[in-house]
């Protein structure tokens, strides 16, 4: 049992990264390759307050959210100045910039030793020690994601958001602020990032750099592509089918000395299979 | 309708099959997590190569006790986050009651779960300080590079060596021999004067080298898990003329036979094996036995011998018992040869210099 | 003298770097697709050329059949995943997530093929070395020196002197244009992703010859090229050469001045500043 629960854990963490992600890429179509590096922040921030016993669960878990706003705020900035494959490779930048920070800032991060011995999350005083406690917390965690980004995508806001993806000029000519609706997409993303990080280093009790690198920010760009654009079933279905993924292919038998290169083959067949025949995913819109 | 028949005709066979062969011979499902994909893979297949061929060899002759013994592998890229989820796929589905595990990022992030959930954690690969005291059923059948370092230094001091440079690689394997290098090294009287990290899997170290060389050492000390060949040429176009120590790190037949590495020298955690399981071992595997392959297939000897006494003792395989019977027998006579009094293996560390493709023992000790 | 080893070194891996850039900025300036497999081609050239090796090929002979099929593997991404992309009209997200698959697809079937373990040439003539004054390189550099600037500077003389050249930069430079005139950007699109990946097998095997080869080594590479070719402005091939020679070196000069696990971490601090400040290169075409 405990293995599915970890797989709904590890997926619903996830949901909260997608919804990050699809926030920025789908929704705003800022094409970000770093958001592992903001989830990174927010897991090393809420593993060093709970280290240094200087805060408990929920007041950091708070702290990290408002930091990664403001981090990711910055990191998109640049979005405004660069468009389309610049910023990408701006943001593969940030990235590697990131892990370079992660791996060696021995004081903040504990380097590329990693930082051991995380507490698990509590409420109140009262520790979630057992996994299915855990499960609660995450399931209403990613359940209260869910539902603001439900909520933003169906306000005026949302709509707002989706016509600057659509055409930028012509929403600035009607003299809405598109400056400030991409800050405020690009806060939520960065909340959600933020959350998911410290849930996620509660959960692991151990993390490091190797978590939070380009192939990790990869990942969450792949959840978006085969979840689907833009959509809140998009952003639920893509981490459960892709973390479910290398589960699977476990069970397809092959020669044990490549088997490990040749699930990872399949990994990039089904990328190129999604993209060409598929590319609004299994529950989006094209992007 | 028609496929519902065929299961229900397979598994009756299945049933036919179970209940016609002897009540008592079974498989024992062990598991294994090693970085079979990524840059780790390099070392990730060859510690399956070695618990593999120990594995067939076993079930070659019978099993133990006429049960066959199958290890599960599973692929954690030398990624935390993955490690977790296979260990509780091996865990709560397949019901393994011990797992190998190797490199201390997916170490250290199971040990937790494996004190909660008893199960039995068998590393043979990765030597970070951390790893001594991550948990009661983490056990640990090489030394942690300290015990190498403090054997190495004691040797350099003897020698004379006075200043030392430090080659490090810019992970947790690395940045471990470093601190662990420098720290005694100064306690022993003598002086750091240079330290420069490369990547993991980076093969240029020119960079690094020439900046090591501007300040004069008499020892390059290098702590690089990956790289060997490359390294042991780049060193040899300079023309340097320090003396280069290592770790068992340094020990890849690969390296051996260039004959650019002729005067490296490292501590050897010992795993030798003999001559005709080397022959063996390439005969089948294609490749020759590297260190980490004789490291698992050592390891995979012990916990043949502890499933060896609980099969005959009627013991259940758990993941507690193991780790209980493995301390009650404490010295193992595996092809190399184990004493636990803590969580770490007691073996010999040599020091060795690489000498017209082969290596030459300079010197033996028991660390601890 | 240590200075000026580092900076010769530098100028040897920084020229395979340059190549890698400017391939890559062809294929980009002419098709827009931000080709990552790229990648791929680059790791598989090494491994074909050493294959070739071990079955007794010439030198020569090795690096022109590794040339050849990594010609084939170009023209075929084109061909078979990214035209149908294109009439498909996907984004460019969408092609790049596709690249992404390919480059993963190349690289497991590399180590499916050869293992992951660290490759090595055994070329007595790449490992011996020479020294010129005070200055000690071997071989394989002064191979990849000499090979990489003949490269460039055909590319260059390709580009701006032949037919086909100016015909692929008609079409970076305005594919509709180019369209309705009659120069089938669909076929120069072909054309020059083969040329770039002929092109870059050259760095692909020499620097493997120096340094060995690894399946999963080819995307710091390309990531690095990229950002030269940023810098020096897309479409125009000097400068994305000039920047890839420029990046390396102060990689390796920022050794004497800071300890080199940052030096990484400051090239791209450098280039998102950088990026924030000059969007558009040094030398931007047009």
């Amino acid at each position: 049992m405990d293995y599915f629960y970890s797989y709904l854990i590890l997926a619903e963490i996830y949901v909260l990264l997608g919804l990050s992600t699809n926030l920025l890429v789908g929704v705003v179509g800022i094409f970000s390759v770093s958001q592992a590096a903001v989830f990174g922040v927010g897991a090393y921030i809420v593993s060093d307050f709970l280290l240094s016993g200087t805060l408990s669960f929920l007041p950091a878990l708070a702290v990290a959210a408002v930091a990664c706003i403001v981090l990711n705020v910055l990191l998109t900035l640049p979005s405004l100045r660069v468009s389309g494959d610049y910023f990408v490779v701006t943001s593969f930048g940030i990235q590697l910039l990131a892990t370079a920070v992660f791996t060696n800032w021995t004081g903040g991060t504990g380097g590329a030793n990693g930082l051991p011995g995380v507490p698990p999350p509590d409420l109140f005083g009262f520790p979630l020690e057992e996994t299915r406690q855990i499960l609660g917390f995450t399931t209403v965690a990613a359940g209260l994601g869910c539902l603001a980004f439900w909520l933003a995508m169906r306000a005026p806001y949302g709509r707002l958001l989706k016509a600057i993806r659509e055409d930028e000029l012509a929403v600035a000519a009607a003299g809405k602020d598109v400056l400030r609706a991409k800050v405020s997409a690009a806060a939520l993303a960065g909340a959600f990032a933020g959350v998911a990080g410290g849930v996620y280093a509660t959960y692991m009790s151990f993390i490091d750099p190797s978590s939070f690198d380009l192939d990790a920010s990869v990942l969450l760009l792949t959840m978006v592509v085969v979840g689907g654009a833009r959509t809140l079933a998009g952003s639920i279905v893509g981490p459960f089918v892709l973390l479910a993924l290398p589960q699977l292919l476990q069970l397809v038998a092959i020669p044990t000395t490549v088997a490990a290169s040749a699930r990872q083959l399949l990994y990039g067949v089904l990328l190129i299979a999604f993209a060409v025949f598929r590319p609004q995913g299994l529950a989006g819109e094209r992007l | 309708m028609r496929m519902s028949r065929f299961w229900l005709a397979a598994v009756a066979a299945g049933a036919l099959l179970g209940a016609a062969a002897p009540a008592r011979a079974k498989t024992i499902e062990l598991g294994a997590l090693l970085p079979l994909t990524g840059p780790g893979a390099v070392i990730g297949t060859e510690q399956m190569r070695g618990i593999q061929f120990a594995v067939d060899e076993l079930n070659a002759k019978g099993g133990i006790d006429g049960d066959k013994v199958h290890v599960i592998y599973d692929d954690d890229q030398a990624k935390s986050d993955q490690a977790v989820l296979d260990f509780n796929k091996l865990v709560s589905l397949q019901h393994v009651p011990m797992i190998w595990l190797a490199y201390s990022g997916p170490t250290l992030a199971t040990a937790p779960l494996a004190t909660r959930r008893h199960i039995l954690i068998l590393n043979s690969g990765a030597q970070s300080d951390a790893l001594q005291k991550a948990s009661p059923y983490l056990v640990n059948t090489l030394p942690s590079t300290e015990e190498e370092v403090k054997v190495m230094v004691k040797y350099l001091r003897a020698q004379g060596k006075s200043t030392a440079a430090v080659l490090y690689e810019n992970d947790a394997a690395g940045i471990g021999g470093r601190d662990d290098f420098v720290k005694d090294f100064k306690a022993a009287g003598g002086k750091i004067v240079a330290q420069e990290p490369v990547q993991f899997g980076q093969t240029d170290f020119r960079p690094a080298l020439l900046k090591l060389a501007s300040a004069k050492p008499q020892v390059l000390y290098v702590v690089t898990t990956v790289g060997m060949v490359p390294l042991a040429d780049q060193l040899h176009e300079m023309n340097h003329k320090w003396l280069v120590a290592g770790t068992t790190f340094m020990n890849n037949p690969q390296v051996i036979a260039d004959p650019n590495a002729a005067g490296l020298i490292h501590t050897q955690v010992e795993a030798n094996v003999s001559p005709a399981l080397m022959a063996a071992f390439q005969k089948k595997m294609g490749v020759e036995m590297g260190f980490f392959s004789r490291q698992y297939y050592n390891s995979a000897q012990m916990i043949f011998i502890i499933l060896d006494h609980m099969i005959k003792a009627k013991t259940p395989i758990t993941g507690a018992n193991m780790r209980t019977e493995l301390f009650k027998i404490k010295t193992f006579a595996t092809p190399v040869p184990m004493t636990f009094t803590s969580n770490t293996a007691i073996v010999p560390i040599a020091i060795e210099e690489m000498k017209n493709g082969t290596e030459v023992t300079i010197t033996h000790s028991v660390a601890k | 003298m240590l200075l000026l080893q580092l900076l010769v070194n530098g100028i040897v891996t920084g020229c395979a770097l340059g190549v890698v850039a400017v391939s890559f900025a062809l294929v980009y300036a002419t098709t827009r697709i931000f080709h990552i497999a790229h990648a791929g081609v680059y790791t598989l050239g090494g491994y074909l050329a050493w294959s070739l090796l071990a079955h007794g090929v010439p030198e020569p002979l090795a690096l022109l059949g590794a040339m050849a099929g990594c010609t084939v593997l170009g023209a075929a991404i084109q061909h078979f995943l990214y035209a149908p992309l294109e009439r498909r009209r996907a984004t460019h997200l969408i092609v790049l997530i596709a690249s992404l698959g390919a480059l993963a697809v190349i690289q497991n079937l590399i180590a499916a093929v050869y293992s992951s373990d660290i490759l090595e040439f055994t070329i007595p003539w790449a490992s011996a070395v020479v020294t010129l004054g005070g200055l000690r390189l071997t071989g394989a550099q002064l191979a990849t020196l000499a090979l990489s600037l003949a490269a460039f500077v055909g590319m260059l003389w390709f580009a701006h002197r032949t037919l086909l050249g100016k015909r692929i930069r008609a079409v970076a430079s305005n594919p509709f244009l180019a369209e309705i005139t009659r120069l089938e950007p669909r076929a120069v699109y072909v054309t020059v992703i083969a040329i770039a990946s002929a092109v870059v097998c050259i760095p692909g095997v020499l620097v493997p010859l120096d340094l060995g080869l690894q399946p999963y080594g080819g995307v710091t590479p390309l990531l690095t090229a990229t950002i030269a070719m940023i810098a020096g402005g897309v479409g125009s091939l000097g400068g994305a050469f000039l920047f890839a020679v420029v990046i390396v070196v102060l990689q390796n000069l920022s050794l004497l001045v800071m300890p080199g696990e940052w030096s990484i971490g400051v090239t791209f601090a450098i280039f998102v500043v950088f990026m924030l400040f000059r969007p558009r290169g040094l030398f931007a075409a047009g």
